[in-house]
């Protein structure tokens, strides 16, 4: 299930942030703090938002999967999430509003394969993002992940 | 018949949406069709029949030949629709393409 990629403290809430950097900053601190990326990482982030095409992250919806190589700086396969209630812009572009950000490291194996098959699955669901949409706050963004461990 | 979808790091983005077009084939009833993903700086002409690539890499990518540009990487009514389009064009049966998503 998807919740098991999600370690203690990375599945977060947040009225607002000042802009992208402060998101991805957000986002990828649990797993700077647990080990399972090294900052490099979140340089990499970083720096192929503002590079051009950089904002391919944007799913759509408003939902952006922030990534870069495993070898940039993975130690771990693992998950976090922001939600915001007021959407941020990504690469301050207009066409790019945010409210959940996740962060993905993957390392090339087959446990980041099956992470993205959950993933893919539920952020592909109309239902889901609904839910998503209507959370306010960090204890309700953990029942969306959990509770769709009950139901499937 | 091969569907590449392809993004920047060639990881996650792309993966998703190889996923979704997987998920496409199977709702449009399509069989023997192959996918992959892979990142936008290893994709040359003729690698795949059709490329899908969300917008913000779509001039990139336009050089590659039949390429399908997707709003968002997560839409299935959207996915599902242009990747029928796409198979129509290469001339593959859709069993299923007037069923309503």
């Amino acid at each position: 299930m998807l919740s098991q990629y999600f370690g203690t403290g990375t599945i977060l809430y947040s009225p607002s942030v000042s802009g992208w950097e402060e998101a991805v900053d957000r986002v990828t601190q649990p797993l700077v703090s647990l080990g399972s990326i090294r900052t490099e990482y979140v340089d990499a982030i970083k720096k192929a938002i503002v590079s051009p095409g950089g904002t391919y992250i944007d799913l759509g919806y408003q939902i952006a999967l922030a990534h870069a190589r495993p070898e940039m700086g993975v130690v771990k396969t693992s998950l976090s999430v922001l939600h915001l209630a007021q959407p941020f812009l990504l690469a301050d572009s207009p066409e790019h509003p945010i409210s959940t950000l996740f962060c993905l490291a993957a390392e090339s194996s087959e446990r980041h394969l099956e992470l993205m098959k959950e993933l893919a699955s539920l952020l592909s669901d109309a239902q889901w993002r609904q839910q998503i949409e209507s959370v306010s706050t960090e204890e309700e963004l953990r029942c969306v992940f959990t509770k769709e461990e009950s139901v499937s | 018949m091969k569907f590449l979808s392809v993004c920047s790091t060639g990881l996650g983005s792309s993966f998703i949406t190889q996923l979704n077009v997987e998920k496409a084939l199977k709702q449009l009833g399509v069989q023997g069709v192959e996918t992959d993903h892979s990142d936008l700086g290893s994709v040359s002409q003729g690698d795949a029949d059709v490329i899908v690539v969300g917008r913000d890499i779509a001039e990139a990518a336009s050089g590659l030949g039949d390429v399908i540009v997707l709003n968002s990487l997560i839409d299935m009514n959207e996915i599902t629709q242009k990747v029928s389009a796409a198979l129509e064009r290469h001339g593959i049966a859709v069993p299923e393409k007037e069923q309503k998503q």
